[in-house]
């Protein structure tokens, strides 16, 4: 991107390189001040080391180190590597250094990109160009470098540590500038920065940031999870001007912990829509809903789905959790006795092999399955539950040929349930017939759709 | 549908918009040309409905009732054209009617998030439209996001939906794209998602897929307005092509404020199973939901079915086939809906009378019915029309449209009470899940309805405390019993309700009335005893009589609608004439709909003749003839095997029923190897590879139908037969 310094670099350069846009780990900006506008035009306003490292608390040795590297205006620069972990402040600090002492800063992915965007960056601004900082997240950029000129600067911003960059082919190596991660005092500094109540502010940390911080570092992570909270902690608050004294902490302490363990085990949490009319009343009934719903709403689906979907998915679970030896028992009522009793009277050694071998089921996860084992357990079930419903429901409504009904188009619901992500469908030819499948239900899920048809699916499902 | 012959004969136009919702199977075998069959088959709808019509019709006037016919047929298709976009209108409004509020929700919401984004900030114009990050708060690259939950595991029923919420966002001045899961598929990688966006926003189709295009037209074209961004379904689209997505805009969120819309068919767990940690940290989801199929369903019903709309119905089986089909197998309102327009142009095919319709839905006065406008000679019409069997049944003895006019006007009347009190049932049972569709079904079983008098009369000779509700189980009944379960109040808003919806049938409307003045007087009573202080004792006892008046005021009401029920809802099948306006073929509209393909495959592959129709193999013989399809040769031939076939059994009994049975049968059955043939070997080896190759297309056929499965590698020699049995 270009700065002030050098409007005249064209933004055609800039959209030649933007499709690497997508590199992300290494852009993630961290730190938590407020930004304003004055702030984002870097350019005009130099300013000086203490603001600097005011800005980026817990970063001093590492600014000063760069700092150092950089030099004085007018001097060779070496490569500089800056590498550490996401969201450590790599971008950020090299960015606001590099600001101030220089005048512009792009960023490109491919080498053939850099170099024609560094030859047209230098024929533009070739008077007032003092350096350059390529970055970027891949191995290949770093290639160019070795044919630059000196008076190029290349910084290279990376996530991964120098060792996998090492190319031993001759090119002058960068100088490596680690960022190590923050730990818990230093992201009590970064976040008590910019807090307009200190105080109270500090006794949110106290209780909030230690067990966070065992999740996570990551200030962006942090920052998200923070922010939700915080106003949570606010809440009771009348004014949020008064420091708290310890009686108020605890309070609020008491208050707040059921939401930290919540908001530990949650990345994305979902709001409903607060802002209408009807919001008092909506918001009540949905977090009386969210209690009272298990007791109530038990076996309920949040969605619609036709019969024949549903009993399509449990024959779908059970392919994929019963092994396939088993169908004939459990499906037939012949073979079961016979099968239960041997398994009870096996040898020490056999039971070994046995639990080695479930240890390794349960590590593949839900087993894979055809196409006709699938529709041969459907077809079993699909039968049972009409002999039942036929007891149950005399007449009325089931009318006309159901049994067969169901059967019609499977290979259509089964489609539909694959675009749903329930059934996974391992790629290859349609044609071939071989295609295996696998579920990806979860057994809250199972067990729901088959209360809501009142199909017993303990009794067909094989525990280990 | 099914390549019978029957649907052959449609007319053009008619099978034009049939057509239009219906998956043919590809045939594997030719038709044969349908004059022929048309001329040969007896059972073609056309002969058909003139033996219906005129089996005594004088043989010299039959051009003329060709050409009477053909008027008769333009008017029918006139007639079906307005019924059917009055129906689909309908369908139309009554959804957007559904979605209303919530597109109201989701629009406010947008506005709210679009001032978010704003306060943090205006990046200015270089800034804006170049790709390096703006370093701000980290809380400023979330994505407001909307996750508008479907609640349908089948999402075709939504895309118009998202269409509309598209057209209704727009109309409030955002800029809108809509997405789908297929531009998230993981060949076009995030370029066809960015390409797309760029498609729909700057209406050009550059080549470059780069985002900081999609930021300097932002900045150049209006910067006050959010950027709206819908996908359809997230279910199906790729995650990890979404989640690259998603990152990249929440690197530019400053600087295009996109506001994204996503549906979700399942549940709200799917976001989270697609996306990866760092891309769900982007979203600040918000949860709309939409409908439930089941409610826009009965909005459907009660629209286009219940209340007057067409004057289009459909019959008992009818209807209980579509409800079976919505809940068991389909589950979206496109293929209810889909349904309903087959029935109804079956409906408009196989009825002469139908283009009545077309007035009756004009609400024009029909006292004098001019018959002969509807394009039939007047006397085959008279004859077509007393001769429906509801006619006989009740037996009108003149033969005038003056008669036929009061039937009419009786139709109407009847069908308003029964509208009436279906609605009273389905406003009384709306809060306890009583479905519409479910009423509907049981309110239209003529049987039942019979049952029900004579039932209900027995009972309550022998003992009127029984109710019916413990008679039989059903909705209907279901409604009624809540009816015992109201509070007085309760009962009053119901009262009110009932008032407004009997308006037309006086009969009703006066009882309801009756009752609702004594429920004004009770009230009057308890407020006046309630004011009155008065000791405890007597406080209980009053409170005793106040509950005895309500309940013999619910028992009232009870009763009310069980007389109603009884006396005023009489399904349309059940009345004279209904035949022109209610359509009751439910096997058509099942073959229709579903078809079978499968099946359809496999009963054509061995009874072909029937829709070759050539000379060689019409004679009926079970045996194999080498003048029979191929495909039909090995599909017969492989019945004779289990599950595996061997290949070269299969090959050397299709060779010997290909190559000319009379010379070469011995020498093939004995010498199957080439090398030890004399004589003409090369024309031989010739013909060797041309039956090798007709046998090669006719197994790639069957697999391609999937009746048949290719060799595995376990068991080279052997093909699996995949489908058994019809």
């Amino acid at each position: 991107m270009d700065m002030e310094g050098s409007p005249q670099v064209t933004r055609r350069t800039t959209r030649s390189c933007a499709v690497s846009s997508n590199d992300v780990e290494s852009t993630k900006p961290s730190e938590s001040y407020k930004p304003t506008l004055n702030d984002l035009a870097f350019g005009k306003q130099p300013f000086g080391l203490e603001d600097l490292l005011s800005r980026f608390p817990c970063r001093r040795t590492q600014i000063l180190e760069f700092l150092r590297l950089l030099g004085p205006l007018n001097s060779p620069l070496f490569p500089v590597l800056v590498y550490g972990g996401p969201s450590t402040g790599k971008t950020s600090v090299t960015l606001q250094d590099s600001k101030h002492s220089y005048s512009s800063v792009k960023r490109c992915e491919r080498p053939s990109d850099f170099v024609n965007y560094l030859r047209e960056a230098l024929e533009n601004v070739i008077s007032s160009l003092k350096g350059n900082s390529g970055k970027s997240n891949s191995k290949m950029s770093g290639r160019p470098d070795g044919t630059m000129m000196p008076e190029v600067g290349l910084i290279f911003i990376s996530n991964i540590s120098p060792d996998m960059y090492y190319l031993n082919i001759g090119y002058v190596e960068p100088i490596p500038l680690y960022f190590l991660n923050y730990t818990e005092d230093d992201l009590r500094h970064i976040f008590m920065v910019n807090q307009t109540n200190r105080k109270l502010y500090a006794s949110f940390l106290d209780v909030v940031l230690r067990p966070f911080c065992r999740v996570t570092r990551r200030v962006d992570e942090l920052a998200a999870a923070l922010s939700s909270l915080f106003k949570k902690y606010c809440e009771p608050l009348s004014d949020k001007e008064v420091a708290p004294n310890e009686e108020m902490k605890r309070k609020l302490f008491s208050q707040i912990r059921p939401h930290i363990s919540s908001a530990l085990n949650e990345t994305f949490q979902v709001r409903s829509q607060p802002l209408l009319g009807a919001e008092a009343n909506k918001t009540k009934k949905t977090n009386s809903s969210k209690m009272s719903g298990i007791l109530e709403d038990f076996d309920k689906i949040d969605f619609h789905m036709s019969t024949s979907a549903k009993y399509l998915l449990i024959s779908a679970f059970l392919a994929s959790r019963n092994p396939a030896t088993l169908d004939a028992s459990l499906f037939d009522s012949t073979g079961v006795s016979d099968s239960r009793k041997r398994k009870r009277k096996a040898s020490e050694k056999s039971m070994d092999q046995k639990e080695m071998a479930e240890q390794e089921l349960h590590m593949k996860g839900p087993g894979t399955f055809p196409l006709e084992r699938l529709l041969a357990i459907f077809q079993c079930i699909t039968s049972l539950a009409e002999d039942s419903l036929d007891e149950e429901e005399s007449r009325e409504l089931t009318t006309e040929g159901s049994s067969r009904g169901l059967m019609s188009d499977v290979l259509l619901q089964l489609s539909s349930l694959c675009n749903a992500n329930f059934i996974i469908k391992g790629g290859s030819c349609p044609l071939e017939g071989s295609t295996r499948y696998r579920t990806a239900v979860s057994e809250d899920l199972a067990l729901k759709v088959a209360r809501s048809l009142k199909f017993p699916l303990s009794k067909y499902l094989y525990r280990r | 549908m099914a390549p019978s012959p029957t649907d052959d004969s449609l007319p053009s136009t008619i099978d034009e918009a049939f057509t239009e919702n219906n998956l043919q199977p590809f045939f594997v075998l030719q038709k044969g040309s349908s004059r022929k069959s048309d001329r040969k088959s007896s059972g073609t709808g056309r002969t058909k409905r003139r033996i219906d019509l005129s089996p005594a019709s004088p043989k010299d006037s039959s051009s003329l009732e060709d050409e009477k016919e053909n008027e008769n047929m333009n008017l029918r298709m006139e007639a079906f054209e307005f019924v059917w976009s009055k129906i689909e209108s309908t369908i139309k409004d009554v959804l957007r009617d559904i979605n209303t509020n919530v597109f109201n929700e989701i629009q406010t919401w947008v506005h709210q998030s679009f001032n978010t984004i704003r306060s943090l900030g205006t990046p200015d114009f270089p800034e804006a439209t170049q790709s390096f990050p703006v370093i701000t708060d980290a809380n400023s690259k979330r994505l407001f996001t909307g996750l508008v939950l479907t609640k349908n595991m089948e999402f075709v029923d939504d895309l118009l939906t998202f269409e509309e919420l598209g057209k209704h966002l727009k109309y409030q001045g955002c800029h809108v794209a809509n997405l789908s899961s297929l531009d998230f598929t993981a060949k076009n990688g995030v370029g066809g998602c960015l390409r797309s966006l760029l498609r729909q926003f700057l209406k050009s189709t550059l080549d470059p897929a780069d985002i900081s295009i999609l930021a300097s037209w932002y900045r150049e074209e209006n910067y006050n307005n959010p950027v709206v961004v819908i996908i359809d379904d997230i279910e199906r689209c790729c995650g990890s092509v979404l989640s690259d997505f998603i990152l990249m805009l929440s690197e530019w969120a400053i600087k295009i404020p996109v506001i994204l819309i996503m549906g979700v068919a399942t549940t709200l767990d799917a976001p989270r199973n697609m996306l990866p940690s760092n891309a769900l940290r982007c979203l600040c989801p918000f949860e709309f939901t939409l409908g439930t199929p089941a409610e826009r369903m009965d909005a459907i019903v009660e629209a286009v079915l219940v209340k007057p709309c067409s004057g289009f119905n459909i019959g008992h089986k009818v209807a209980v086939f579509m409800r079976n089909y919505f809940l068991s197998q389909d589950g979206t309102l496109t293929s209810f809906i889909r349904a309903l327009k087959i029935a109804c142009t079956q409906h408009f095919y196989m009825e002469p009378l139908s283009a009545i319709l077309h007035d009756f839905v004009l609400e024009e006065d029909n006292s004098v019915l001019e018959i002969g406008q509807y394009g039939l000679s007047s006397e085959v019409m008279w004859r077509h029309v007393f001769d429906l069997p509801s006619c006989q049944r009740v037996r009108v003895n003149k033969q005038t449209s003056a008669s036929l006019a009061n039937a009419f006007s009786e139709l109407k009347r009847l069908q308003n009470q029964w509208r009436a009190v279906v609605l009273c049932l389905y406003v009384t049972g709306k809060g306890e899940k009583v479905r519409l569709l479910d009423l509907f079904c049981e309110t239209i079983d003529p049987i039942s309805q019979n049952q029900r008098e004579s039932d209900t009369y027995m009972k309550f000779e022998k003992d009127p405390v029984i109710t019916p509700s413990r008679i039989k189980g059903g909705v209907l009944w279901e409604a009624v019993r809540l009816v015992r379960d109201l509070s007085t109040s309760q009962l009053g808003e119901l009262l009110k309700i009932w008032d407004n919806l009997t308006v037309d049938v006086v009969e009703i409307n006066d009882k309801v009335k009756e009752l609702l003045s004594l429920l004004k007087v009770d009230d009057g009573k308890s407020s006046k005893k309630d004011l009155t202080v008065t000791p405890k004792r007597h406080a209980s006892r009053i409170q005793l009589n106040i509950v005895k008046d309500s309940e013999s005021l619910i028992d009232k009401a009870a009763k009310l609608i069980e007389c109603m029920v009884r006396d005023y809802m009489c399904p349309i099948e059940c009345i004279p004439f209904h035949e022109i306006f209610c359509f009751k073929d439910v096997d058509k509209l099942r073959l229709a709909l579903i078809g079978d393909p499968r099946r359809r495959i496999q009963v054509d592959l061995l009874e072909f003749q029937k829709l070759l129709c050539c000379s060689c193999c019409t004679q009926g013989s079970s045996g194999l003839l080498p003048s029979m399809h191929d495909t039909s040769i090995m599909y017969k031939l492989a019945q004779e095997h289990g599950d595996l076939i061997n290949l070269h059994d299969w090959y050397q009994s299709f060779k010997s029923i290909v190559v000319c049975p009379s010379n070469s049968k011995k020498k093939s059955r004995q010498s199957p190897l080439p090398k030890k043939r004399k004589g003409t070997k090369e024309s031989e080896n010739q013909s060797e590879a041309s039956i090798q190759a007709r046998f090669c297309r006719a197994v790639t056929e069957l697999q391609i139908t999937g009746l048949l499965r290719m060799p595995s590698k376990r068991r080279p020699d052997f093909a699996q037969r995949v489908a058994f049995g019809l």
